[in-house]
Parts: structure tokens; C-alpha cells; sequence
């Protein structure tokens, strides 16, 4: 059956791909085409007027920056001394611990993913990732394991992998993989089980089959038009500097702005969420299990620390402890959040229950075979 | 957010992760040590971006004003074209050059660092957490502690961290540290029940989100202010029967001092 997922908007392959350094990017880019029908609104378009309402406009935005530091300087001169409250300096810290965690990991991702949609061709991804989507997805979930990041920086660069024709199921199997199998999260998972290469195996198998499986359903049942794919409505004559440049403005703003989001959420949950309460279901079989998965998705650990956290559950079964490492970097507020940015919220809300479902199955069905 | 504002933001964005790492040791209450350079890196890569986008938006205004106005550059367009092009595209594109709104958020960490400025966590969150100690995270097999107390002298006093204290008590069963002399540094935090104090650390494996507690009652001692750091010269008291099976490790001070705050109040 023909792969409903692919956009009809996907570029031609017959179209030859640019051929000197100084040309753009070849008009065949998803955005391009998506954007077309903008041109023959045409002449009339921008009113005269326009220009100077924008300068004063940015006059207002630049008065509004100033005064946003002076109130910043004088919170630093008399409020600072004055937030005393635990609760309150607590929640702050863990919320500025998430946001400055993330933000190099982002910094990274977006821009590489700026980097694949700039100097990247479509015809190099049409080469090394297979046509057909459901051949696409395990090569695209094996080769997650060479992302060494978190899942910060998957989500932008699954867009780009949109924008540059690979089939979204393939893109979405290697967003699910990157973080959760790359060397870096493995190392991490070796160090804290030491002495129990069981969990490192089981760890790995069951993300990357929850991966593969996601990729495989998206295939089958996936629909074109639940992802806002990712646009960037570049001009024809703009150079592949000012692309990688906008192209990184436009994810760091659009990922960025909700990963605050997501650290919000989860400083919140972790203040408040009181983890004695963890202990007294940490005895029952499949309900433990159940509890880890939620508390990954509520505490939002990057997925290079939560061996570590899920080590120290130690109440709680191996079984318990792989659904917290199968789980967390493949559903959690944050990403939740940073992928509603990037995708849309009509993505996510199928998107996420469905990792979900697929991850607690092969925790079970991995658990229950390796540890 | 138009473009400025965009430029703007990652401009301050990137200067509050400058600030807390190379102007302050800020960051260390946050994120551990080895984020340092990577933060550094990723402060100058949005100050530059930002400064470029600013910049590109300046020079591009002038460009407009002389040629009239330019529609691919749809600087400071306005909503009237972000919401048409929203309407007409059924959200598939949108106008890039605006951000949406909740990139504003972004302004949120640079207001934790400038004016919160969150310190390390402390006893608030030992508390918190109070029913969770379990056995310590890493269990090496006996004889592999990383410690120094087996190559140190029998009659020397060996400093290590309360991690490292907490873990021997629990699996060494060889019970290696009776009767030495250890030296522990960490925070004060009050017992809620029970006779003496807690001397507690976090122990960190990437962030503050994922910290653990680690703690040992300290005896011997009237229980110091809240918070206050202190290195105390003791020595661990030998429970009796099975060690594995022992829920506090407790520690009888011999000697301690207040310490200001270490660099990295994390272990």
C-alpha cells in the first residue's frame, strides 16, 4: 500500500540536486513548497506604510528590553535578599537546573539540525535512507545510536530529517531512538548498574524495538496531516549562511520556548510530588512498573542521567527500573512540550500515548525475557 | 515576538549562561562541573546568533526602507500577515519570522539567574525526601571501594565523602571502617525524630532534578544552625548484626569545624 504518511509535497528525485557551492537550496524543500501559493498574492501585498509601522514596532520592542534589564538590575538589588522561602528556592533551582542542562544539548541539536537543512542536500538522505518507509525505520532507529545527545536534541533534528524527504515514520523511529541508545546513554547505564550488563542489554533492546515498533504503526496507520511539518519559507536567493542562521533562530525560539515550559512542569512535580508514597506500591507487580513509567514522564530526567535516578529506586523491580529508562526519553513533559512546538499538538496527542503503550509492552515483554 | 525581540532574548539568554559560569561559579549549584565548557559554548553561540539576527534585522530595515518594502523579508510585517498566512496554510507553514508566543518563556531563565539566583539545594530537600534512603546507588563488590581507606595508614584520619561513607557502611562486609578515624563534609539538617543531627550531601548525576540524598545521624554533637557546613572528624559506629540490614549509619563525632560553603556543594 502506498505510504500515506509522506506528504504529497515530497520532493521530486528526478530533480537534480544544486550542483555549485553559491547556489541555494534547491526549491524542491517541503517548505518551499508548502509556502509556494504565498508568491501570487503578490504586488499588493505590503502596504507602504508597513515599513515605518515595523521600525516602530521594533522601537517598542527595544524600549520594552530595556526596561525588562532596569527591572531586572533592581529585582537583583532588593529582591533578591528578600526569597527566602525553601519550597520557592527549591523549585528554582531544579527549574534552572532542567533549563541549563538542556540548553547545550539544544544549542547542539538545533544546530545540526540547522546545519542538515543548509548544507545538507535532500539527495543525500534520498541515498543512505531507504524509499520505502517500512524498510526506513530500522535503519533509522539503528542509526540513532549514533546521536551522541539527549532527547533535546532529537526533536529538532527529526524535522529537519522531515524537511529533507526522509519518510516522517523513519524521522519519528530515530527522535524515539537517539536518546535513549546512543554511546553516551549506554555508558551511563553500564556505570550505574555496574555488575548488571543485563539492564544495559535490556535497556537497549527494548528502546530500540519500542522505536521500531512506533515507526512501523506510524507507517500502517500514520496520517500526513496530523504533523505540522516544519517550514522554513526561505527566499530563492538567500544564501546557506542566512538559512543555517534562521533555521537556528527558528528552532531555538519554537523547541526552546517550550522546554521552559516542560522544566516548569517538571520543577513543579518534582518539589511536590512526595517520593514516600513511591515506596508503599514499590512491592506490587505490574502497578510498579506503571508507577516508574509515570514518574519518568512527570520528573522529565535527561535521558543521560535517569540510570542514575533509576538505580537509586531501589525498592522498585528491574522490570520497574527499565519502564523508568524505556520510558523517560521517549515521553515526557518536556519533550512532550518541545515536540508540541515542533510538530504540533494534534501530532503529540497521538503521538505520545502511543510511545507510551508500546514502551510499557516491550518493558513488559523484555523485562520478562532478559531480566 | 518579532525579531528583535527574538535577537534579544537569545542575546540574554545566552549572557545569564555566561554570567553563572565565567563571571560566577553559579552554575555549580546547578549542573555539575564538566557542563562548565558546554555552557560556555552554547552562552556564545546564542549571544552570536542573537547579535546576527539583530544585525541581519537592522540592516534589513534600511534595505526595506529604501526598496519600499520587501515581502520574503517580512521583518516587522505584522500580525495581520502571520495570521492570514496561519489561516490560509491550515497551520502547516507558518510565518517564521515571527516566534510564537511562548518563546517569551525563554526570558524565565534569565530571570532565575539574575534576580532568584537558586542556590544548591540544602535541607529542604533532605527533608522532603525523608522516607527514601535506600541502599546507595552504586553497589561495588567488596574490596573495589573507591574511598582510599585501604590504602591509607591504619592511623590516619581519611577524609571522604559522605557517599562514600554511606555506601561502605552498607555493603563493606568486612567492616573495614570500625574504629578509623573519618572525616566527613556536608550540611547540617535536623532530625525529626530520634537522638542527634543528619551531616547530609546530594550526590549529582547530571543535574539538580535527579540529585540523591545521602546522609548519615551524626552523634556526639549538639546539632549545629540549619544549613551551615561543617567538617566533623569521627567515627562510624558499628551496628550490630547484619550491615545490609540497617537503616541509618550513624557517626560519633570526635571533632568538627563550620566550613564556608565548598565550591561544588554537590558530590
Amino acid at each position: 500500500m502506498p505510504d500515506r504518511t509522506t506528504p504529497d509535497a515530497a520532493p521530486d528525485p528526478a530533480e537534480p540536486a544544486s550542483g555549485t557551492a553559491t547556489e541555494p537550496v534547491p526549491a524542491s524543500s517541503l517548505g518551499d513548497t508548502l509556502v509556494g501559493g504565498w508568491d501570487d498574492r503578490g504586488e499588493e501585498l505590503p502596504p507602504e506604510d508597513w515599513g515605518r509601522d515595523g521600525r516602530q514596532r521594533r522601537t517598542g520592542t527595544v524600549w520594552l528590553f530595556a526596561l525588562f534589564i532596569t527591572a531586572m538590575a533592581a529585582g537583583h538589588a532588593w529582591l533578591s535578599d528578600q526569597l527566602t522561602s525553601q519550597a520557592f528556592l527549591a523549585w528554582a533551582t531544579i527549574f534552572t537546573a532542567i533549563s541549563f542542562q538542556a540548553m547545550p544539548f539544544l544549542v547542539f541539536g538545533v544546530a545540526l539540525s540547522a546545519a542538515l537543512t543548509a548544507f545538507v542536500p535532500t539527495s543525500v538522505y534520498q541515498r543512505l535512507i531507504p524509499a520505502r518507509p517500512n524498510r526506513a525505520v530500522p535503519v533509522a532507529g539503528v542509526s540513532g545510536a549514533l546521536l551522541p545527545g539527549c532527547e533535546c536534541a532529537s526533536v529538532p533534528i527529526a524535522g529537519s530529517l522531515m524537511k529533507g524527504g526522509v519518510a516522517p515514520a523513519a524521522a519519528l523511529t530515530f527522535l524515539l531512538a537517539a536518546p535513549a541508545i546512543n554511546p553516551i546513554v549506554m555508558i551511563a547505564t553500564a556505570v550505574a548498574f555496574a555488575g548488571q550488563p543485563e539492564m544495559v542489554l535490556a535497556r537497549f533492546v527494548a528502546s530500540l524495538l519500542t522505536a521500531v515498533v512506533v515507526g512501523w504503526v506510524w507507517v500502517r496507520f500514520g496520517r500526513a496531516d496530523w504533523l505540522r511539518l516544519p517550514s522554513h519559507n526561505h527566499a530563492f536567493g538567500d544564501s546557506r549562511w542566512k538559512v543555517f542562521r534562521e533555521s537556528m533562530l527558528h528552532d531555538t525560539m519554537h523547541a526552546g520556548g517550550y522546554l521552559v515550559v516542560g522544566g516548569l512542569a517538571a520543577a513543579t512535580l518534582n518539589v511536590m510530588v512526595p517520593r514516600e508514597w513511591l515506596l508503599t506500591v514499590a512491592g506490587a507487580p505490574v502497578v510498579s512498573v506503571l508507577v516508574l513509567a509515570v514518574l519518568a514522564i512527570l520528573l522529565s530526567i535527561c535521558s543521560e542521567a535517569d540510570a542514575f535516578v533509576a538505580v537509586s529506586l531501589t525498592d522498585f523491580s528491574p522490570t520497574a527500573k527499565l519502564a523508568f529508562m524505556v520510558i523517560g526519553p521517549m515521553v515526557d513533559l518536556k519533550l512532550i512540550a518541545m515536540q508540541a512546538g515542533v510538530f504540533g499538538w494534534r501530532f503529540v496527542a497521538r503521538f505520545a500515548p502511543l510511545c507510551l503503550l508500546v514502551g510499557l509492552l516491550s518493558t513488559f515483554l523484555i523485562g520478562g525475557l532478559v531480566l | 515576538m518579532n525579531r528583535i525581540a527574538q535577537g534579544l532574548t537569545l542575546v540574554l539568554l545566552g549572557a545569564a549562561a555566561l554570567t553563572s559560569t565565567v563571571a560566577t561559579d553559579l552554575y555549580l549549584n546547578w549542573v555539575k562541573q564538566s557542563f562548565g565548557p558546554f555552557l560556555i559554548a552554547a552562552g556564545v553561540v546564542m549571544v552570536v546568533l542573537g547579535v546576527l539576527v539583530i544585525v541581519a534585522e537592522l540592516r534589513g530595515e534600511k534595505e526595506a526602507a529604501a526598496t519600499g518594502g520587501e515581502a520574503g523579508r517580512a521583518g516587522g510585517v505584522g500580525e495581520e500577515a502571520s495570521g492570514a498566512h496561519h489561516g490560509h496554510a491550515d497551520g502547516h507553514g507558518h510565518d517564521h519570522s515571527r516566534a510564537p508566543g511562548v518563546a517569551w518563556l525563554l526570558l524565565l531563565p534569565v530571570l532565575a539567574v539574575f534576580v532568584v539566583a537558586p542556590p544548591a539545594l540544602g535541607s529542604y530537600t533532605v527533608e522532603s525526601t525523608a522516607g527514601s534512603t535506600g541502599p546507595p546507588p552504586e553497589q561495588p563488590r567488596s574490596g573495589r571501594f573507591d574511598d582510599g581507606l585501604d590504602e591509607a595508614a591504619p592511623d590516619e584520619v581519611v577524609a571522604m565523602d559522605v557517599r562514600q561513607f554511606v555506601m561502605r557502611a552498607w555493603v563493606d562486609e568486612e567492616r573495614g571502617m570500625a574504629g578509623r578515624e573519618i572525616e566527613l563534609t556536608g550540611f547540617a539538617v535536623p532530625a525529626s525524630e530520634g537522638e542527634g543531627w543528619y551531616l547530609a550531601r546530594l550526590q549529582m548525576a547530571c543535574c539538580a532534578a535527579d540529585a540523591i540524598v545521602n546522609k548519615v545521624r551524626v552523634l556526639g554533637e549538639p546539632a549545629p544552625e540549619t544549613d551551615t557546613w561543617w567538617t566533623a572528624r569521627g567515627t562510624w559506629v558499628e551496628p550490630e548484626g547484619e550491615i545490609s540490614e540497617v537503616s541509618e549509619h550513624e557517626f560519633e563525632i570526635l571533632e568538627m569545624e563550620e566550613v564556608t560553603d565548598p565550591p561544588d556543594p554537590y558530590e
